[in-house]
């Protein structure tokens, strides 16, 4: 291990901590306010497109946990620096949240919808298999009992899935205009209206505080355990 | 290489699968089909072309561990890594092996299975076309998975979950009967990508 894992970087977890806890809260308090009585409802769809602004941040900010994962793995390669191995760990379970949060929350709002819970849509079925790629990342790293062996392999694999994900997204996309009458393509509304975007906005800062807030909580424990794991190895 | 090809392909036939047990396997499969869904001849075909894939990828990923973790359990994957020159060749002539014990049934088979479920010659043409360019891609990327996850011990569920979603542009553009160009297309991509993850997997493991 060519750079150490210093007391200090949990020392400045432990201090940013309560202030992004705080920041969240506000910033939700904000968010829901402007979202769910501010704004006005939707013309077609009415009340239950409020569910948008819990839905949009978190598919937003599930794929951008993946090149998070991915970058910090290359990064990994390149350094050998265990930090980048950490942070990948922890966005990782975050990502995967993100991703089960807005497949549930878009199952929610399809059902007055489009009347059913599920739809093959190409978007919705990328996103299934962007969960099973996170799922397939993360079992692999708790099946290897050697972590060292675990990090390195488990790096390995973010990248190839971070190579496949265009892949995927362009294969299902032309099995998606194969099969499917492009009835749902209405749902991809190009113009937003001010009055929706302020609660957006607001919505996806505050869901970004939180992936901070959860991302930091994780970080303190993964380097607590690997503190831990060092401690055994040398006794 | 030829020698360790040799060695490999001894092993598969003479032990537990030979030739008949891999294509029986296809066969009975497919058999389950009319049991299931009946014997209309138009559905039929439809749920043939689907089903070959599944025959096809499930004889692949479930004898995943045969490629490297017989060997490396019982050390031989050291002896054979010291013996050849790079470890490139050695990952190479395990993709022949696997190809040859496990896909090249399937095709043997298939003309004959085109006329239990009454797919015309000319489609089943094009059906060979896209499962044997397909099947190549498909080993390709079981191989890395197997060398990346010779750690974690004999857990085929946790291989099939970091397999499946990686086959799936497989399985989407091998159901489409003109689309072997994207399927060499795949398979080439997945090899490149598949050479780097096992040597660099091997590497790991055999120190």
């Amino acid at each position: 291990m060519n750079l150490r894992l210093t007391n200090k970087q949990i020392n400045i977890i432990e201090k940013a901590n309560p202030f992004l806890i705080v920041s969240t809260i506000v910033a939700f308090t904000f968010g829901l306010y402007f979202s769910l009585l501010q704004s006005p409802p939707d013309y077609i769809q009415g009340d239950s497109m409020r569910i948008m602004y819990i839905h949009v941040p978190s598919a937003w900010f599930a794929l951008m946990a993946y090149t998070i994962l991915a970058g910090s793995s290359v990064l990994w390669f390149i350094t050998r620096n265990p930090i980048f191995s950490i942070i990948a760990r922890s966005i990782a379970q975050i990502g995967m949240i993100f991703t089960l949060i807005s497949l549930v929350t878009g199952s929610i709002w399809g059902k007055p919808t489009w009347g059913v819970w599920w739809v093959w849509d190409a978007r919705l079925t990328s996103m299934l298999l962007l969960f099973f790629l996170y799922l397939a990342y993360i079992f692999l790293w708790q099946s290897i009992t050697n972590k060292d062996l675990a990090s390195k392999i488990s790096a390995a694999l973010a990248i190839v899935g971070f190579v496949n994900i265009p892949i995927i997204k362009f294969s299902v996309d032309w099995w998606n205009t194969l099969h499917q009458p492009a009835t749902i393509s209405k749902l991809s509304s190009p113009s937003i209206d001010i009055s929706m975007m302020v609660p957006l906005f607001i919505m996806t800062l505050a869901t970004f505080l939180f992936l901070v807030t959860v991302f930091f909580i994780r970080l303190r424990i993964e380097i607590l355990d690997n503190k831990i794991l060092r401690i055994r190895e040398v006794k | 290489m030829f020698a360790l090809l040799k060695r490999d392909l001894y092993l598969a036939l003479y032990s537990s699968s030979s030739f008949f047990y891999t294509s029986s396997f296809f066969v009975l499969i497919l058999i389950i089909l009319p049991f299931l869904f009946g014997t209309n001849d138009v559905q039929l075909q439809i749920l043939f072309k689907g089903i070959i894939w599944i025959g096809l990828s499930l004889s692949i990923l479930l004898t995943m561990e045969r490629i490297f973790n017989a060997d490396y359990e019982d050390g031989n994957l050291d002896i054979i890594l010291q013996q050849n020159p790079s470890i490139e060749i050695v990952i190479i002539s395990k993709y022949i092996t696997h190809w040859i014990v496990y896909c090249l049934p399937l095709f043997i088979v298939l003309p004959m299975l085109s006329f239990l479920f009454y797919v015309s010659l000319d489609n089943i043409f094009l059906i060979f076309l896209n499962l044997f360019f397909g099947s190549f891609g498909m080993v390709f990327i079981v191989t890395f998975v197997s060398a990346l996850t010779l750690g974690a011990k004999r857990t085929i569920f946790l291989k099939a979950i970091i397999v499946i979603p990686l086959f799936i542009p497989f399985l989407i553009f091998g159901t489409n009967l003109e689309s072997w160009p994207i399927l060499l297309a795949l398979s080439m991509m997945s090899f490149v990508l598949s050479m780097y993850v096992s040597a660099y997997g091997l590497r790991l493991y055999v120190e």
